[in-house]
């Protein structure tokens, strides 16, 4: 439930706390209680409306997160048409398309930031386009990004960031391998699968 | 006692894991033969449309998302995922309902005005008459998109089993460490 109301110019724009879920927004005022609950007045996220440019968390307010998607041309452009697209102006793609072209490099840095596709906001601001540093958090890192819920990648893609993906513990964003048309689906490659398979010893069993 | 609860406790975990692998495998089976599907009417349509008619060069400038996903926290570290379409248009349903006459000419409809608030169907990037392949490619896709949601729910249910089983057997070290 979002409640606006004009402040001296600027609208602030109330969303529950639960609705909103972004905490690295920059706009947020938010406090938690001694008990560590948050109370009435601190349960609600503070989202400033400056110069008409709306928050990107505004936008995400009671929207859900996004599914994103690396893959070659054909797996992306499927998925687009499934409607998981999104591009404006003030946002980054949530989709790379991997061409023969594409380096490893740009393949990670997407797996962490959406800033690396080309004719992107990355690559009209170089200085954003530079390769984050690890102890950095940007705001639109692909990993560190809190809108988004899925990642789909192709497995022979994945089979190229594969350090990447075994380092990505957390269970959001989930991270899907999935075939592509030239490279069948291989159980025994999945990060998941092999982390599974590496549950069980001998001696566990006993 | 407590060893005999514990072990109880470990083999249900155990079971239920198993489960989960076999439901995540026939999931993805089923994506896996979606996805397919969908590329090989990717290329009907390509082969209907041209080569080039189907591709990046088509995407839009700007995008909004049909779907969206809601995750949902059932319990501590164990997310389920849960695909939400939005704007969908239904289409204008002329038909026996109606006990008069259509005017032919009647009251302006507005579907432009419904089309600017709700996100714009991606198929309309490729023309106003896409082929009936491209159609089937969306489906296909979308449907891909529901398993995907299913399967990622899966994998970290999966995940949480494997964390929860490592504490329960660290537990039942400690209580037997002779058994170990």
């Amino acid at each position: 439930m979002a409640q606006a109301y004009s402040h001296g110019g600027r609208v602030a724009v109330h969303a529950h706390v639960q609705e909103c879920g972004s905490e690295n927004c920059a706009c947020l005022k938010g406090g938690v209680g001694p008990t560590g609950s948050r109370t009435a007045e601190a349960g609600f996220q503070w989202l400033l409306v400056l110069s008409g440019e709306l928050c990107p968390a505004a936008g995400m307010a009671g929207r859900g997160k996004l599914i994103a998607v690396i893959g070659d041309e054909d797996t992306v452009t499927g998925f687009l048409l499934g409607g998981i697209g999104e591009l404006n102006k003030n946002r980054h793609p949530n989709f790379l398309v991997v061409e023969k072209d594409t380096t490893i490099n740009e393949i990670e840095d997407t797996f962490r930031s959406l800033g690396s596709v080309p004719g992107s906001v990355a690559e009209a601001n170089p200085s954003q386009h530079d390769p984050p540093l690890w102890d950095e958090i940007d705001s639109w890192q692909f990993l560190n990004r809190d809108d988004i819920g899925i990642i789909l990648i192709n497995q022979y893609i994945a089979e190229m960031v594969r350090h990447a993906l075994d380092a990505h513990q957390h269970s959001i964003p989930a991270v899907l391998e999935i075939p592509s048309k030239e490279h069948p689906y291989d159980a025994a490659k999945d990060s998941i699968l092999r982390r599974a398979r590496g549950m069980f010893t001998a001696e566990d069993l006993r | 006692m407590a060893a005999l609860d514990l072990r109880a406790e470990l083999d249900s975990l155990l079971l239920q894991l198993l489960g989960d692998l076999e439901e995540l495998e026939g999931k993805r089976a089923v994506l896996n033969a979606r996805v397919e599907e969908g590329w090989l009417s990717l290329a009907k349509a390509r082969y209907a449309m041209g080569t080039k008619s189907v591709g990046p060069l088509q995407y839009a400038s700007h995008m909004e998302p049909q779907v969206c996903l809601q995750a949902s926290e059932a319990q501590e570290g164990l997310r389920k995922f849960k695909v939400v379409r939005s704007g969908v248009h239904a289409p204008e349903e002329v038909g026996p309902r109606e006990a008069a006459l259509r005017r032919r000419k009647g009251p302006t409809k507005t579907p432009e005005l419904q089309s600017s608030e709700a996100p714009r169907d991606p198929l309309n990037w490729f023309g106003i008459l896409v082929p009936h392949s491209l159609r089937q490619a969306q489906a296909s896709f979308w449907d891909g998109l529901q398993l995907a949601a299913d399967i990622a729910s899966l994998q970290n249910r999966i995940d949480w089993g494997r964390s929860q089983l490592r504490g329960l057997q660290e537990k039942l070290k400690q209580l037997e460490p002779g058994a170990a």
